[in-house]
């Protein structure tokens, strides 16, 4: 056993965007420092401005910061911090890093390197989980990299066959070959992606089940290695294998299928000596699951459970990393009500999502029972061509799912977002379409939906008189600084240089 | 900016701001933005579409692939180019056939929104 860690006075925090915001909350909360590890592109974020103390650590390429193991740990030594929090994407799931941060004497906010390689990589998890006697997709796992080969094996599955990145997930280095006439083309841009998102290469190939639900259980294992699960979440509403809208918990599972996948997901963490949160994947097809991965680390959507269960994950994170967070076996927990999380992606859903960068302009994020909202950049930052397109996400709560449903709407009508273009136009018609709103809906809801662009409206007369007398007060009051550069307007420099 | 007008008797209650040359404005539930000179709907920039004889970047990223050489023959919606932005990739497609007249961007170049990448000479037909 290693020795606990004690008491953190200072975390430091490997990641950017709304994540970094996320972080930084909890250790507030916890009477806990914070120290930034951020890149040369971020210092204008909102998680730039709040943390205790910044340090960058490279250029805006991630290679070059965010995914730069040395240059994260030498940030953290040199901002006196105790542990490195990574957040989710970059180097959360890389179990080197985990080691390194050990190795330098510092805590790794999440499971153990050990834990990481033998869950965290796709190919051992699906081992592990096959001796364990868990329902796995069929697929191809093997070392043989080489394209020719992959080829062969994608032939010997059977087309559809899903290649994904091997140290991967949300989406990057991931591709659906119908056929074998585009197999090799997706299969070296799944290599290329992978390689960029996650430093390596690896894939593995997997049969495509065309009307599955993708339903995965929150696990959690506490100081003392007892693994528990925080429930199921769906997160069917995937675009290119990223997903878009999460719910907690899923509209689609009976009790006895709610008992026997959380009994799944349990079993496999606890072989994998599971410590911290973690989401064991699953997808459900004709009344049957399969596992599908591990995420050894906090997901995105972490709070549609949260929602549901009144926990905070990020602050028990860290209370099972200074080995104080034991599970209550007297605690029973019970998910209440119905959560849902939207994905704002920076992007035109007119133009089929391309992204859509530059500075933000006025940001609105209304307040109001059961919303919440995280974000990493308010009015004034840039939204840059180098990171994931997810600038914030919203999440509702309310009694049931059709009252969440209704609420998400109305609320993302509420938000105001100016200066780049967001999906916002795109969820609501999502949010509206029957399928979802039946909870009927598969990880084929969008190729089948809403794999055109949606048509943008036509002003009404109204939006064009509108429109006109805003133009005018505009020009009329242009000296209040509407059109001027963010870093030129003096309030905005004085609050930034706190 | 706070933007009251009152139409038809009715008052209605907007967000508006003037960026870089645009207007955006929020009233009623949505967003929309217009060229603030013209008082028209900013016109949709390259990506959006109509046949072409050239594929311009429909976002600012990087080249990542050029799939295709001057001179080579192609045939309408085959993929030409790979770009990333924003952690993803985006294959790019050619919306006519004919050959491949020029390519105007390298790979590893950051290109911006709307920038010539490559030139299709339509097949006589």
């Amino acid at each position: 056993m290693t020795k606990m860690p004690g008491k953190f006075t200072r975390i430091a925090i490997a990641n950017r965007g709304e994540v970094a915001v996320r972080i930084i909350k909890a250790c507030e909360e916890l009477g806990i420092e914070t120290v930034l590890l951020h890149s040369e592109a971020d210092i204008n974020s909102r998680a730039y401005r709040m943390a205790t103390k910044t340090i960058c650590i490279g250029p805006a390429a991630t290679a070059e910061s965010y995914l730069n193991i040395e240059a994260n740990i030498n940030g953290a030594l040199a901002g006196g911090a105790q542990a490195i929090h990574p957040g989710f994407g970059f180097l959360s799931e890389n179990a080197d890093f985990a080691e390194a941060v050990s190795n330098a004497g510092l805590t790794f906010i999440g499971p153990s390197a050990e834990a990481i390689r033998s869950l965290g990589d796709k190919v051992h998890c699906k081992e592990l989980a096959k001796k364990a006697g868990l329902p796995l997709v069929p697929g191809y796992q093997g070392e043989n990299q080489q394209v020719a080969n992959l080829i062969t094996e994608a032939e010997r599955i059977g087309y559809p066959v899903i290649v994904k990145a091997a140290a991967g997930g949300g989406g990057r280095g991931m591709k659906l070959i119908k056929s074998s006439a585009e197999a090799a083309e997706l299969i070296e841009s799944a290599q290329r992606e992978a390689q960029s998102a996650f430093g390596s290469p690896k894939v593995f190939l997997e049969k495509y089940l065309d009307r599955a639900k993708h339903i995965e259980f929150q696990i959690f294992g506490d100081a003392t290695g007892n693994v528990v699960h925080f429930f199921d979440r769906e997160c069917s509403v995937q675009r290119r294998h990223q997903k878009i809208i999460e719910e907690a918990t899923s509209p689609s599972l009976t009790e006895e299928l709610r008992r026997r996948m959380g009994e799944a997901a349990c079993a496999i963490a606890t072989l994998g000596k599971y410590k911290g949160a973690g989401t064991v994947e699953f997808l459900l097809q004709d009344g049957e699951f399969y596992l599908l991965e591990v995420n050894t680390r906090l997901q995105v959507e972490h709070p549609v459970t949260e929602e549901v269960l009144g926990v905070d994950l990020v602050k028990m994170q860290i209370l099972t990393a200074q080995g104080e967070y034991i599970h209550d076996p007297k605690m029973i927990r019970v998910p209440r009500g119905h959560s849902i999380e939207c994905r704002i992606y920076a992007e035109n859903p007119f133009l089929g999502g391309v992204p859509s960068t530059g500075l933000l302009g006025h940001v609105e994020w209304p307040e109001g029972p059961g919303r919440r909202y995280e974000y990493g950049f308010d009015s004034g930052d840039t939204i840059t061509p180098y990171y994931d397109p997810m600038i914030a996400k919203v999440i509702v709560w309310d009694e049931n799912r059709q009252r969440a449903i209704q609420k998400m709407i109305r609320v993302l009508k509420d938000s105001v977002v100016f200066g780049v273009h967001t999906n916002i136009p795109y969820l609501i018609e999502i949010l509206s379409h029957k399928e979802f709103v039946m909870g009927t809906m598969t990880t084929r809801f969008i190729e089948t939906y809403f794999a055109d662009p949606i048509k943008e409206p036509e002003l009404t007369e109204v939006e064009k008189k509108i429109a006109a007398a805003a133009l005018a007060q505009a020009r009329g009051t242009q000296h209040a600084g509407a059109t001027a550069s963010a870093s030129a307007s003096p309030w905005m420099t004085y609050w930034r240089g706190i | 900016m706070e933007v009251k007008v009152r139409i038809n008797g009715v008052d209605h209650k907007a967000q508006a701001q003037l960026l870089a040359g645009n207007l955006w404005v929020h009233a009623n539930g949505r967003t929309f933005t217009m060229d603030a000179g013209t008082g028209r709907k900013s016109r949709k920039k390259a990506g959006a579409g109509g046949s072409s004889d050239t594929v311009m970047s429909p976002m600012p990223g990087k080249v990542t692939k050029i799939l295709v050489q001057a001179g080579a023959e192609v045939k309408a919606g085959q993929a030409v180019l790979v770009m990333e932005a924003m952690k993803m990739e985006y294959t790019l497609k050619c919306d006519i056939a004919g050959t491949v007249e020029s390519i105007s961007c390298a790979v590893g170049e950051q290109v911006a929104l709307g920038k010539a990448l490559v030139k299709i000479k339509p097949s006589a037909e």
